[in-house]
């Protein structure tokens, strides 16, 4: 399984790769973008099974970028790793096609909670 | 007769922006600091609420908020704790040399993390900005800021969360607002 990270801090990215092998998730290929332009490029050129987004970026933002993606037809599940996590980007995020978003800080048993039931 | 006497004068708090200090205090930013750095620094990294002097030589990180109150959400600490946390950070992808942008990118993210979670506790809608380092900008009222002085690891860290309502709260600032468009 192919799991594209994307957030425009190369520390977070960092971070996250470390907590998905955390959980447990430590046998898939892992593929960065530094943010929305670039993940939307590389869902195309990469093909990832799910990709893990930040929601502020600069250039395009994490929900512009699924926005693209679902009006393109590319229905690659998509998930929120962002600082912000009110009811309204909750409410945003799940209408623009996400499964989950889930709020830094995380912890590995986060991930394990929104993720068992997407990465096989 | 004694009593009540209404002297007519009324306290229009509802034409007024919130001050920080009515939404936020030190314990809830050194709350939502420290669930930031033991999930994101290490497990066994804490935060203590004691003063210490900041260096010459401190970075500060912000990020800022739009909403109902208006600022930025500060983080401060000296150069060598700044390089120390990036450290912790990237852990087992620090390289030997930290790059300049490692560190700037570390505070930032600390103060991405500390902010968004500070905007959750206050009224919204709000929108938070992206992450900047630098020279901390100036608070622009000493009644909407709220500092919370921090030690890690024996180093002073201070999280300041400071009002850029100064031009409703200062008269003189607020001519200044008033250009002709």
């Amino acid at each position: 399984m192919k799991i594209l990270v994307a957030d425009d801090s190369r520390v977070m990215r960092q971070i996250v790769i470390r907590t998905l092998r955390q959980a447990g998730y430590d046998d898939h290929d892992i593929v960065e973008a530094e943010d929305g332009a670039d993940a939307l490029a590389k869902v195309t050129s990469e093909q990832p099974d799910l990709v893990l987004s930040d929601w502020n970026m600069p250039n395009m933002t994490g929900i512009e970028c699924l926005q693209a993606m679902r009006a393109s037809g590319s229905a690659v599940p998509f998930g929120f790793v962002t600082s912000e996590g009110s009811p309204e980007m909750r409410e945003k995020a799940a209408n623009a096609g996400a499964l989950f978003l889930i709020a830094k800080p995380f912890t590995e048993d986060t991930f394990k909670e929104h993720l068992d039931g997407v990465i096989a | 007769m004694t009593g009540f006497q209404d002297t007519g004068e009324r306290r229009r708090t509802s034409d007024a922006p919130p001050l920080i200090t009515d939404l936020l205090d030190e314990e809830t930013v050194q709350s939502i600091a420290q669930e930031a750095w033991s999930a994101l620094v290490g497990d066994d990294e804490f935060l203590v609420p004691l003063p210490g002097g900041l260096p010459d030589d401190a970075l500060s990180s912000w990020v800022e908020i739009v909403g109902p109150w208006n600022g930025t959400v500060v983080l401060t600490t000296g150069r060598g704790t700044a390089e120390e946390l990036a450290r912790c950070l990237l852990a087992e992808h620090a390289p030997p040399v930290l790059d300049e942008e490692d560190v700037t990118d570390g505070m930032g993210e600390l103060a991405n993390v500390v902010g968004g979670n500070i905007k959750a506790v206050l009224p919204g809608p709000s929108v938070l900005g992206l992450p900047e380092v630098g020279t901390a900008p100036t608070a622009s009222s000493p009644t909407d800021t709220c500092r919370t002085d921090l030690l890690w690891r024996g180093q002073a860290l201070t999280i300041t969360v400071q009002g850029a309502a100064g031009a409703l709260t200062e008269p003189n600032n607020q001519q200044k607002n008033e250009v002709p468009l």
